[in-house]
């Protein structure tokens, strides 16, 4: 049982680009035992995808050919021929992938995508396939196969299609199963699922699975060992257990106490805090519905007959007071970026209202309106495409300072310098275009941009979500600094509970447009009352220790 | 590698692609080469026409080429050499006049359309599919057969017609942007439309419409040369190329260098045009 199935040495992977030749992985070695679940962790450009597709000879075509060996039941793959290598693919290794959305074919029936392997390889005819197909899909737990099976990729909600993927990938019975980040980009409960299904296909088939991710939570859930990379090389190789409680290198360490995961125990160190309540409230929202017409054309619009309405938010109460961190959490679809969008006016609300300081919205004489939309700011999930590609950074943060005429013309520059020393950016980066600096600086331009306007409050829509752990730390560092620093309210929106927990006192949690669970972390985290809340708390995967960092 | 986005090598890589931006391409150097040839023709015509284009000259009519008229004269003794570089005056401008209000006014009607969407748009849209339905040329001809023939009739009808490709395509750009980050943030932070619309849509909306500019610039020019010839653009005596052209046709079997001439020139701007064209379409798409 404890054979090596697959053995990687000393693999070196190299690319030539248009900049030079770039050393993607250096000296990487590992082995994957038989029945096991190895993690592959390591945040984005790591080489943790290209090392996955090496195994399978799946290399991008500016890949100089590897260097090393890697051992396949007692077979170099890296000397096969691209015949014999397709021989292994699908066959004996298989691999799913991130995005299950763009892997299926838009027009093929599920269940042709599924035998389409089984026909090529084992030469099975239309009715073996279609039965097997169905038998496939039953065991990775969709419902109603016998239906599911003739259905079109655009028919399956995202976590079914990944469980489609990985049915596809089982056809053939391969022996290796890899799966880069095939959990990504789902939701948590969802998420959930998948994991515990990728486990029990390990038991009933002794599958050996090679678990790529940027998430420690889901290595920690799922992986007998973890390989932790970083820059192209492995850093340290361990049993699950012993990298998360004891980790020797220090980037693994660092890595680990990034990790936002929810912690049950201690109680929220903002808990205590007297500033949240007993300020007044800044903000309300009372009994607040939004709801979206579905798409609209030229009939509808001269009879004023809409299509059929999407209810985003419904009848959602909500407070915020001076200096409080509010945390809304919720899955995907949830309606958590409605509300915010809806606070900063770029979304009216259809029915309800938005109280500030104490007046709603819609008495506010038009000046008063735009005081309220200075006062409040946002900070977008996307941090490149949140700024103006033609714009320098010194334009961007000077633009609203000139416009609004927040300080005279003379003091913008020093202004500028000021803001940026707050987001803690590089004064050499004034001069710079969004596409020149990374996603975390960009991400501190938008913060900085703002605070150009003095505003009270700030909502952050998934601002870290797109980031690795470790940016992603920073940033939250940054948001904690900045919240003390100038008093400002923050609404953190996440669908990250373990975000939301880090730096909010109170948790708002969303399920389908409404607001089922609302109270201060602690009471939400510990004794939440809704069973979604609880579903949602078990589902984010757990570190077996929390880091004592 | 879309991750060196993201892990602060960007620097290095912005210098790299602003230094390969400095080499283009032979055949685009070559278009714009040929495009400023032709421009500095029509500034200097005067100093470069061996003689007046309109005068006539009863002692040299249907003249071959020679060392007097390099590219012979027509049948009322008009220098040919003369009236095609005064013709580069007048075909380059009735290229870059013709652009000009559909260019200016497609970018209007995209743009609103684009950002403000819902009925507004959907009225423009409509307004659109109206002048597409009309085939372009027959629309053109047909307009400007009731405003009566001449150069400035054709820029009204191109006015009217030729602004439809312009729209489209700064209206599909403005869909994406208007729902970009820093689009949305430039609306929290409490601009007003126009400014947003000026200042932070435009400027990111306007490159293909501006890649198309180039092609359309040949289109005009060989649109409106046709029209002369048929006799519904410049007039004589204006020495516009299709024009020239077509006053050849009676005479060329005894003098084909009247109209073979302005042709050879009509397809020598034309290439310049479209080599830069391209070119720039290039270009554009690998800072993308």
């Amino acid at each position: 049982m404890s054979a090596n199935l697959l053995s990687v040495e000393k693999l070196a992977i190299r690319f030539t680009t248009p900049f030079g030749i770039v050393d993607a992985v250096r000296d990487v070695s590992f082995t994957l035992e038989r029945g096991e679940i190895l993690g592959l962790v390591g945040e984005s450009g790591s080489g943790k995808t290209i090392t996955c597709r090496s195994i399978l000879g799946l290399l991008p075509k500016n890949a100089l050919p590897p260097a090393g060996r890697i051992y396949f039941s007692g077979v170099n793959i890296l000397d096969l021929a691209e015949v014999e290598l397709s021989q292994i693919r699908g066959e004996k290794m298989s691999m799913i992938f991130q995005t299950p959305t763009t892997f299926l074919d838009p027009l093929a029936r599920v269940g042709e995508q599924i035998a389409e392997s089984l026909r090529y390889h084992l030469k099975y005819n239309h009715a073996q396939g279609r039965s097997y197909s169905i038998e496939l899909l039953r065991s990775v737990q969709i419902v109603e196969p016998e239906r599911r099976v003739s259905a079109y990729p655009h028919e399956l909600s995202g976590g079914m299609k990944q469980r489609v993927m990985i049915a596809a990938a089982l056809a053939c019975r391969p022996e290796i199963l890899i799966a880069d980040e095939p959990t990504t980009a789902l939701d948590v409960t969802v998420q959930a699922g998948i994991l515990e299904l990728l486990r029990q296909i390990r038991e009933e088939r002794g599958l050996s699975i090679i678990l790529v991710s940027h998430d420690l939570g889901v290595v920690a859930e799922i992986c007998d060992r973890v390989v932790v990379m970083k820059d192209g090389c492995v850093v340290e190789e361990g049993t699950t257990r012993d990298i998360l409680i004891n980790p020797q290198a220090p980037y693994t360490q660092k890595l680990i106490s990034s990790h936002p995961s929810i912690d049950l125990n201690v109680s929220t160190q903002v808990q205590e805090d007297s500033r949240g309540s007993t300020s007044a409230d800044i903000l309300k929202v009372e009994n607040l519905s939004v709801t979206f017409k579905a798409t609209e054309g030229v009939l509808q619009h001269l009879f004023g007959r809409g299509g059929a309405a999407i209810r985003a938010v419904e009848g959602v109460n909500l407070n915020l007071k001076q200096g409080e961190t509010l945390g809304i959490v919720g899955e995907s679809g949830s309606g958590k970026s409605t509300i915010a969008r809806t606070l900063v006016s770029l979304v009216p609300p259809t029915s309800g209202r938005v109280i500030y300081k104490g007046k709603p919205l819609e008495e506010m004489t038009r000046q008063e309106f735009m005081a309220y939309r200075r006062a409040v700011q946002m900070v977008f999930q996307d941090p490149i495409s949140s700024l103006n590609p033609r714009m320098t950074v010194n334009q961007t943060l000077a633009e609203p300072l000139l416009k609004h005429r927040i300080c005279p013309a003379e003091e913008v520059d020093e202004r500028v310098d000021r803001l940026m020393r707050s987001v803690e950016l590089p004064a050499e980066l004034r001069i710079r275009k969004p596409h020149e600096i990374s996603g975390g600086q960009c991400q501190r331009v938008a913060i900085a941009r703002a605070l150009t306007v003095n505003p009270e409050i700030l909502i952050a829509d998934e601002i870290t979500s797109s980031m690795d752990v470790t940016i992603q730390a920073q940033i939250l560092e940054l948001l904690e600094k900045l919240r003390d620093e100038m008093g400002l309210s923050i609404i953190m929106i996440s669908h990250d509970l373990g975000v939301i927990q880090k730096l909010c006192q109170n948790i708002a949690v969303m399920h389908n447009g409404r607001v089922v669970e609302y109270g201060t972390a602690e009471q939400v985290i510990k004794l939440p009352g809704d069973p979604y809340t609880r579903q949602l708390i078990a589902a984010v995967p757990h570190m077996p220790v929390k880091a004592s960092l | 590698m879309a991750d060196q986005l993201t892990t602060g090598k960007a620097p290095a890589i912005a210098k790299v692609v602003a230094t390969r931006r400095g080499r283009l391409p032979f055949l685009t150097i070559l278009g714009a080469g040929i495009v400023l040839a032709w421009a500095l023709v029509a500034i200097f015509a005067p100093f470069l026409s061996p003689y007046d284009p309109i005068a006539t000259d009863f002692n040299a009519i249907l003249q071959p080429m020679s060392r007097a008229h390099p590219l012979g004269t027509d049948s009322l003794g008009h220098d040919m050499l003369a009236q095609i570089i005064y013709g580069t005056r007048v075909d380059l401008s009735m290229g870059l006049i013709g652009v000009a209000a559909p260019f200016v006014i497609g970018i209007i009607i995209g743009i609103i359309g684009g950002y403000f969407g819902g009925l507004l748009d959907t009225l423009l849209m409509r307004l659109l599919d109206i002048a597409l339905a009309f085939p372009f040329i027959v629309l053109v001809l047909a307009i400007v057969a009731i405003l009566g023939p001449g150069l400035k009739n054709y820029y009204i009808a191109l006015a009217i017609v030729a602004w439809v490709p312009y729209a489209r395509l700064v209206r599909a750009e403005t869909l994406v942007l208007r729902n970009l980050e820093f689009v949305e943030a430039a609306r929290v932070l409490g601009y007003d439309s126009f400014y947003i619309i000026v200042r932070h849509v435009l400027p990111n909306a306007i490159t293909p419409a501006a890649v198309f500019l180039m092609t359309d610039i040949v289109l005009t020019i060989l649109l409106g040369s046709g029209l002369s010839f048929y006799g519904l653009g410049a007039q004589p005596p204006t020495p516009e190329w299709g024009r020239l052209i077509a006053q050849g046709q009676t005479y060329i079997s005894q003098a084909w260098w009247i109209s073979v001439f302005p042709g050879i020139a009509i397809v020598l701007m034309a290439l310049g045009f479209t080599l830069l064209g391209d070119g720039l379409a290039k270009q554009l798409k690998v800072r993308q």
